[in-house]
């Protein structure tokens, strides 16, 4: 058998396999079912009309495709989406990073603040939203009567998708932060005394020890709120109502989603949306993964 | 780690409150079928009640109480925001679990009868000696009729009425308004109680407010929204525009909050904040501005503006039905619960408990007693009602016009090209249906 090339197994591996299978199992079932099923069926109703409560389906090729590629409405909803995303991601990251490095060392009440910084990520996502909703209120808001100016935060098309960014950010900022103190306390505390012995300040061993050291942690965390940033929807569905005027220029791929396949009861067409999606996506964790060589460190 | 254990306890924390809350709401539903809970047993598992309205909840449940009480058949009512309603809905018409009992509306029901998804009450309706359908309003029953076959029962009427700030109207030495005001004269009035400064304004009318604003403008100056075979628009018809350019009339005037300011805080919750002077309102509303102290004490209501030029005063009307789902599991009580609330007694009550005025005829005037308010005009607006236009597809057309009509809020459009597009895409959405 050994002379096919490939060694034959022995028991004990052949035991191996069927029990690492047997240990993955559940999640491959819960993964099979929960996401694999419904992103094939996605994709399969978007090459359809879909009828009132998935009866009557009518087959219609890439029409739904022709059309979201020709609909201003998704391009500029796409650029929305960027727009968040490029405010949301990087200020999360460098934040929740110098916060964690704050809190890494030993200090007073330092637990305390860890936990006030986490909070936001145990809240309710709507209740949040609703909180914030009343800070940037315009007329009534907080924010405008204890600095006595007239913004319109959320109803302004030019800054509204940068104010739903601000709340984006600080929600996130407690997950991000618990990630980075992960990732630092993984750091020998070797390198650091050692460059201090070289006379090496604060600053510079943060970047060039954290930073190196911890870049595989930041590179995970750059690619998960990356995606969930461009996933991003219950901060515009929460904080803008239906007839806010700034919610053309705010509204998310999701969003737009959401309210063809589940308002306008157009399953088919919102189905496109989320495959453009799911595409862009995919492109730029692609660019990611090539780009991590460049800078990402595994020792 | 301490602070693991932290999060783990705010998190242990976070869950016991939500099931002490939803204990809560156990025993509530508990107390109200009493000593009786032997006999309910036997009749298997309660009913779910689906609803939108949290104004509404406290009066319902006293009513279902006095189902529960009547007949043994225990309740539990949900309630949820409107726009969660319709997907929680659809989703469990897809999956085959709605709700026993719920709410429909004219925007809906078509879709929900012509696939089945409502229970047939015709046999039903027809053996009963609680429901006469001669009893309530032609039009309600249209609503949720499909094919000759009734799929629910009416549960109330809603009128609009014009809600106005008496202390604004004293401050600027102005009459009151009264039934023999024109809509000239509204904004006549507003213009005078608008600030310059920005605090006060004369009036709110939202851009998604249809059924309870500038409808009732459309047909009072003779034009129409859908023709009668639903299938044509008539947002592009002289009349409409001639009544829509007034409403463009009154956003260039400036005596409404600016569309941003509306948007953010409802044009109720402009009113009930003294921000502004003068609101559309439907019936619906009288709960919230009945419970809140400062409407309650300086604000009061009126019969709608009539047209100048054709005299004529149209309340817009709708009507919700009480509806059950076809494949329920309990449909056998679910029409016992349905018969009930659509009973002269159930639909008394109702309105004497300052719920809603109720679909059944003559039930509704113990509700202009309800609160301290000159409810009187809501049951006159009923000498004239038309009924809320509607189609198969009214959400998808009616989201539409609302984004387009955003446009004229915000002086990007005329109103009358607004409305040749309205007409437009309505007229291809009618196509389609």
């Amino acid at each position: 058998m050994t002379k096919n090339g490939k060694p034959a197994m022995t028991g004990r591996e052949k035991s191996e396999l069927l029990w690492g299978w047997l240990f993955i199992l559940p999640t491959v079932i819960g993964l099979i079912i929960l996401n694999i099923i419904p992103i094939i069926q996605t994709i399969y109703q978007s090459f359809f009309k879909t009828g009132d409560f998935r009866k009557g389906n009518i087959f219609v090729g890439i029409e739904n495709y022709s059309k979201v590629f020709g609909d201003a409405e998704v391009w500029q909803s796409l650029i929305n989406t960027l727009k968040y995303a490029i405010v949301e991601v990087p200020f999360s990251i460098v934040i929740a990073l110098v916060l964690a490095v704050l809190l890494n060392r030993k200090m007073k009440g330092r637990s305390v603040y860890r936990t006030i910084i986490f909070l936001p990520m145990v809240a309710a996502p709507a209740a949040v939203a609703m909180v914030w909703r009343w800070l940037f209120n315009s007329d009534f808001g907080l924010i405008n009567n204890v600095f006595h100016v007239h913004v319109k935060w959320v109803s302004d098309p030019k800054i509204a998708v940068f104010a739903v960014a601000v709340i984006g950010v600080w929600s996130i900022l407690g997950y991000n932060m618990v990630l980075f103190l992960s990732g630092l306390q993984e750091i020998p505390g070797d390198y650091y005394e050692a460059a201090q012995i070289d006379g090496a300040t604060g600053i510079k061993s943060f970047f060039h020890i954290t930073i190196p050291l911890l870049s595989p942690t930041i590179f995970f965390v750059l690619v998960t709120r990356v995606i969930g940033a461009l996933q991003v929807f219950d901060l515009m569905y929460m904080v803008m109502d239906k007839s806010n005027p700034a919610l053309d220029k705010t509204q998310s791929l999701v969003y737009l989603f959401y309210k063809y396949a589940f308002i306008n009861k157009n399953m088919g067409y919102g189905a496109t949306i989320v495959v453009l999606l799911l595409v862009i996506t995919m492109i730029v964790t692609v660019f990611q993964m090539i780009g991590q060589k460049k800078w990402v460190f595994y020792n | 780690m301490k602070f693991k254990k932290l999060t783990a306890l705010c998190l242990a924390g976070a869950m016991v409150l939500s099931t002490v809350a939803c204990g809560g709401g156990g025993s509530d539903s508990g107390n109200s079928d009493g000593g009786d809970g032997d006999s309910g047993s036997s009749e298997g598992g309660e009913l779910s009640i689906s609803i939108w309205d949290t104004n509404q909840e406290p009066g319902i449940n006293e009513i279902l109480a006095d189902f529960t009480e009547e007949t043994g058949i225990k309740t539990k009512l949900t309630v949820v925001k409107w726009d969660e309603y319709w997907t929680m809905l659809e989703a469990g018409a897809q999956g085959g679990s709605l709700p026993d009992v719920f709410w429909m509306h004219s925007n809906e029901s078509e879709r929900y009868m012509s696939n089945d998804m409502l229970l047939d009450l015709t046999d039903k309706i027809a053996d009963s000696d609680l429901i006469d359908p001669a009893n309530y309003p032609e039009d309600i029953w249209g609503l949720y009729t499909h094919e000759d076959k009734y799929y629910a029962v009416p549960k109330d009427v809603d009128t609009i009425a014009l809600w106005y700030n008496k202390t604004m109207f004293d401050e600027a030495k102005l009459d009151y308004p009264t039934a023999d005001w024109t809509w000239d004269d509204m904004f006549e009035a507003a213009k005078k109680l608008t600030k310059e400064d920005g605090s006060q304004y004369g009036l709110a009318l939202r851009n998604d407010n249809n059924q309870a604003g500038y409808y009732n403008m459309i047909y009072d100056n003779g034009g129409f929204v859908i023709d009668d075979d639903k299938t044509k628009s008539g947002w592009d018809d002289p009349k409409t525009i001639e009544a829509m350019e007034q409403v463009e009339e009154f956003i260039k005037a400036g005596v409404m909050p600016s569309m941003e300011t509306m948007s953010e805080n409802g044009e109720d919750v402009l009113f009930q904040s003294g921000k502004v002077a003068m609101v559309l309102q439907g019936s619906w509303m009288l709960a919230a501005y009945r419970d809140n102290e400062y409407t309650a004490e300086n604000c009061d209501c009126v019969e709608l503006p009539k047209s100048a030029t054709t005299d004529r005063r149209v309340s817009i009307y709708n009507g919700l039905g009480w509806a059950a789902s076809a494949n329920g599991s309990n449909t056998e009580n679910a029409w016992k619960l349905i018969e009930y609330l659509g009973s002269e007694a159930a639909q008394k009550k109702q309105a004497e408990l300052g719920v809603t005025m109720s679909a059944y005829t003559g039930t509704s005037d113990a509700w202009a007693d309800s609160a301290d308010f000159n409810l009187e005009a809501y049951l006159n607006m009923m000498d004239d009602m038309v009924i809320r236009p509607y189609s198969k597809s009214t959400v998808t057309w009616e989201n539409e016009d609302n984004e387009i009509l955003k446009d004229v809020y915000t002086g990007d459009k005329s109103m009358k090209d607004a409305c040749k597009e309205m007409a437009d895409q309505m007229n291809e959405k009618l196509a389609e249906e």
